[in-house]
This record gives structure tokens, C-alpha cells and sequence, in this order.
């Protein structure tokens, strides 16, 4: 991502604030900060999905812009294909960061319905590593039993971004990151077959729609 | 090493199905990727996991969605609890030989409580009344925590996502438990086919809208069962989260595919 004016400027107080400072503050995430971030995105998103005043289209609106401004779309997508990026051309890349952020919030914004009534709380640990934070939650509906979902946050660009979601253990970008890469190496290395198969899965989606 | 036989036996299956091509040295990120896959019988696996799709479309999911449509969520909820109760001498085995014996307590006072004011564990009394959660347990946990690596990830059809090490650990938690050699004669016979048929049939409904879910967003769903299944599975041995139902065989071993589904073991009454 290009590095926003905000972002710039908070690159260079932390390189100002650097000879004060063992770690550079700008890099790095506390967990208070995670846990208030989540706080807000989760209070964002129950609003979009439990407004009686809005209507199905306008409540995904309201989701997706949430999804687009409470991940690190870019980053995540990178991650999750992984070793191929850089076998990638820069059209591919292009490319595949777009389909992979129409894909995200589709898939998420698809189904409004089933999140609604959801209820977050925060769990009792927030474990914290040296590039992000994990935010635990248990997310509970009713009639459905509570799960663990952890949210692991990042500090891009000096805002917190949600870089991860670990339901019950199991982390979604490495899953997708193992399914995408399957993908490529059964279409012959080429990550043009990745970016085939996500078009399609797209257009079933909309269609769906 | 007691795994003898069943290397050779996975070395013949690797002669007849062919081996994963392994990445040559000179590409670690790719030969990184491939350990951590662990699938070198992926030709193999994958064969089987066609056939695994075969009989779930044919079979066991229209058996879920009759089972779901036709009886009534409490008595599901019930039939789930009696088999999570049924699993319960398995589970206290388990603790014990993980030396965990807080949560040996637990699922001993869960036995004793479901199977007595439970009904014979129909109602999860010990959750609604006394607060004590469930947990799941199995041996292929167990071989875990003592230090067994899983071995090559094997995909089963019907059983789905395991390895030998959790294949090893469900047949002995079968024959470990005292229902294998309690009773004897036909009605008892019977009895073992239906606690059979019907953990299949809880475990398969357990999973239909994750399954559902998975195939219609995944663009590769065996490779999303492998990692999921392989980090689920990973964080029920280091026993994290909150504790996980112990109605649901679903992820060790069984239909389950290591992602949420089967419910808590909630009570029965509703608020």
C-alpha cells in the first residue's frame, strides 16, 4: 500500500521519536489499542447488522465498508498467496488484489443474515507478539453454541489493522493460504490459474445474488 | 517401534498410488510448504477423498438434512448428549493418562451426574445445573501430548481428515472403552450399530453448514480441510480455548473436518 499522508507522517515521528525510544512506537501494537480497535469494528459492524432501519442492500453497504476499513486487505492478501507473489507479474498481482477484496467482502457481506443477533465478548487474554496483538472474543447467537474467535491486530501504516481471524483455533489466512496455493500448483505453478478460478467464483457468487 | 505395520502398510500404498512429487532443495520456501503440508500420499488422499464425496452426496449428507428436518432440535440435542455421555469413560482415560486431573474430575462428576439425573445423559444436567463444562478427549490426543509426531495426513472416506497417529488413537480409545466389551448377545450387538449409526449421522448434521459453506467458498476445499483439520486438531491437544463440547467426536476423528460446529452442550430447556 501506498503510504498514506497520515501514515508518512506517523513514519516519521516515530523516526524522530526513535533516539527517545528503545522501540519504535509507530511499529508496533499494544494491546490496549487491539482491544479498542476491536471494540469499535465490532460495535460498527452489530450496528450495520442489527439496524432495523436499514434494508438488506443497504445493511452489506454498511458491512462492507466496515470489512474495508477494519482489514489489512492488501496485507492479508499478499500474505495469503505467499511464496507466488513474487512469481506473479505486476498485472497478476494487480489483479489478484482485487479479486481478492471483492471476494472478502462478498463472501462476508453475503452473509449478512447469518450474523445477525450475534453478541461479542471480550475474552480473557490478549496475547501479544512482536508485530501484533491477538484479541480473543467469544461470539455467541442464539440457539448456536458461543465460539472462540480470535482477531489478530497489526499495527499498517500506524492505524490498527485486522490482519487475522482464528475461529476456534484455526486461522483463516493460513487455510487460505494452503487452499490458494494448492490452487496454483495444480494449475501447473501458474498463479493465472488462481486468478481464473477466483473470476468464476465470483461470477457464481453474483449470480447467486 | 510399535508403528511397524502400519509403515509398511502406507509404504505399499505408496507404491501402488504414487508419492507427492518432494520439492528439490534448491526451492525452500516450496520444500517448506510441503513439510508443512505433510501430505506426501496427496494422489492418494485425494482419490479418496473423491470417493469420500461420492458417498457423503449420496448418503450421509441427504441422511443429515432428512435426520435435521425430521426430528425435532431437543430430541437431536438430547441424542447428542447421550452419545457425548456415552463417550465419557473414554474422555476420563484420556485425562488420566494426560495426567489432567482437574479435568479428569470434571468429566468423572459429568459421567456420573449425566448417566444418573441425566437420564442416562439424554439432559447434560452437569452443564445446566452444576456448571461443569464438557470437554473432548481421545487417545491420537493423548499419543500427542507423550511426544508421537501424526505422521503423513491421510484423508479416509466417511472418517475423513486423520493420520496415523489419530487412526491408531481411535482404535484403541474403541476398544478401551468398557461398552467394547460390555454385554454380550444380539440385542447388545444392535445396540453397537446404533450408537454407530447415529454418531455418524449427529456428527455428519453437526458439520452440514460449515461442509456447505466450505465447498461453496473454498476453491479448493481438500486443501482447506487439511490446514483446517491440522490446526484444529493441534489446538485440542494444547487443550486451548474455552472447553470444547464432548459430544462432538466430529474433529479428532470421525466425519468432522476440524472446524466449529457441534454445539455446546447447552440444557435442554430453553429460556
Amino acid at each position: 500500500m501506498k503510504p498514506t499522508s497520515i501514515g508518512r507522517r506517523a513514519a516519521l515521528l516515530a523516526g524522530l521519536a526513535l533516539p527517545a525510544l528503545p522501540h519504535p512506537a509507530a511499529a508496533q501494537m499494544d494491546a490496549a489499542r487491539a482491544v479498542a480497535f476491536i471494540q469499535a469494528t465490532g460495535n460498527a459492524l452489530a450496528d450495520a447488522l442489527n439496524s432495523t432501519t436499514l434494508n438488506a442492500a443497504q445493511r452489506r453497504e454498511r458491512v462492507a465498508n466496515a470489512l474495508r476499513q477494519a482489514v489489512d486487505i492488501e496485507g492479508t492478501g499478499r500474505f495469503i498467496l505467499g511464496r507466488w507473489w513474487r512469481v506473479a507479474s505486476p498485472a497478476e498481482q494487480q489483479e489478484y488484489l482485487r479479486l481478492f477484496e471483492e471476494t472478502l467482502i462478498r463472501n462476508h457481506a453475503a452473509r449478512v443474515g447469518e450474523y445477525q443477533g450475534v453478541r461479542f465478548t471480550l475474552g480473557r487474554s490478549q496475547q501479544r507478539t512482536e508485530e501484533d496483538v491477538l484479541v480473543t472474543t467469544l461470539v455467541e447467537r442464539a440457539g448456536v453454541a458461543a465460539i472462540n474467535l480470535d482477531w489478530r491486530v497489526a499495527d499498517v501504516n500506524g492505524q490498527p489493522r485486522v490482519v487475522d481471524l482464528v475461529a476456534e483455533g484455526t486461522s483463516l489466512r493460513l487455510t487460505q493460504r494452503s487452499e490458494y496455493s494448492a490452487v496454483v500448483q495444480r494449475g501447473g505453478n501458474q498463479v493465472s490459474a488462481l486468478l481464473t478460478a477466483m473470476r468464476g467464483q465470483l461470477q457464481q457468487m453474483q449470480a447467486r445474488q | 517401534m510399535r508403528f511397524g505395520p502400519l509403515l509398511a502398510a502406507a509404504l505399499i500404498v505408496i507404491g501402488l498410488a504414487g508419492c507427492a512429487t518432494r520439492p528439490s532443495a534448491s526451492d525452500p520456501e516450496a520444500l517448506a510448504e510441503f513439510v508443512a503440508n505433510n501430505d506426501p500420499l496427496e494422489p492418494l488422499n485425494r482419490g479418496l477423498y473423491e470417493v469420500n464425496n461420492v458417498v457423503d452426496a449420496v448418503a450421509l449428507r441427504p441422511a443429515a438434512l432428512v435426520y435435521r428436518a425430521v426430528i425435532p432440535p431437543p430430541i437431536r440435542q438430547g441424542v447428542r448428549n447421550a452419545l457425548g455421555n456415552l463417550r465419557g469413560p473414554t474422555i476420563l482415560m484420556n485425562d488420566l493418562l494426560q495426567g489432567q486431573m482437574d479435568r479428569a474430575g470434571r468429566t468423572a462428576a459429568r459421567f456420573l451426574i449425566n448417566s444418573t439425573l441425566g437420564l442416562g445423559g439424554l439432559v447434560d444436567v452437569a452443564a445446566w445445573q452444576f456448571g461443569i463444562r464438557g470437554h473432548g478427549e481421545d487417545f491420537g490426543q493423548t499419543l500427542a501430548t507423550w511426544g508421537l509426531g501424526e505422521g503423513p495426513y491421510l484423508f479416509l472416506p466417511v472418517l475423513g481428515p486423520s493420520n496415523p497417529r489419530d487412526l491408531l488413537g481411535a482404535g484403541v480409545d474403541a476398544v478401551a472403552s468398557p461398552w467394547f466389551w460390555f454385554g454380550q448377545g444380539e440385542v447388545v450387538e444392535i445396540l453397537r450399530w446404533v450408537r454407530t449409526g447415529m454418531t455418524i449421522l449427529d456428527a455428519r448434521e453437526g458439520v452440514l453448514d460449515t461442509l456447505d459453506t466450505l465447498y461453496a467458498t473454498s476453491l479448493d476445499p481438500y486443501a482447506t480441510l487439511r490446514s483446517a483439520y491440522r490446526q484444529r486438531r493441534n489446538s485440542e491437544i494444547r487443550n486451548a480455548g474455552e472447553p470444547a463440547p464432548d459430544a462432538a467426536p466430529g474433529t479428532g476423528f470421525g466425519v468432522g473436518i476440524g472446524a466449529t460446529v457441534p454445539p455446546d452442550t447447552p440444557p435442554l430447556v430453553t429460556r
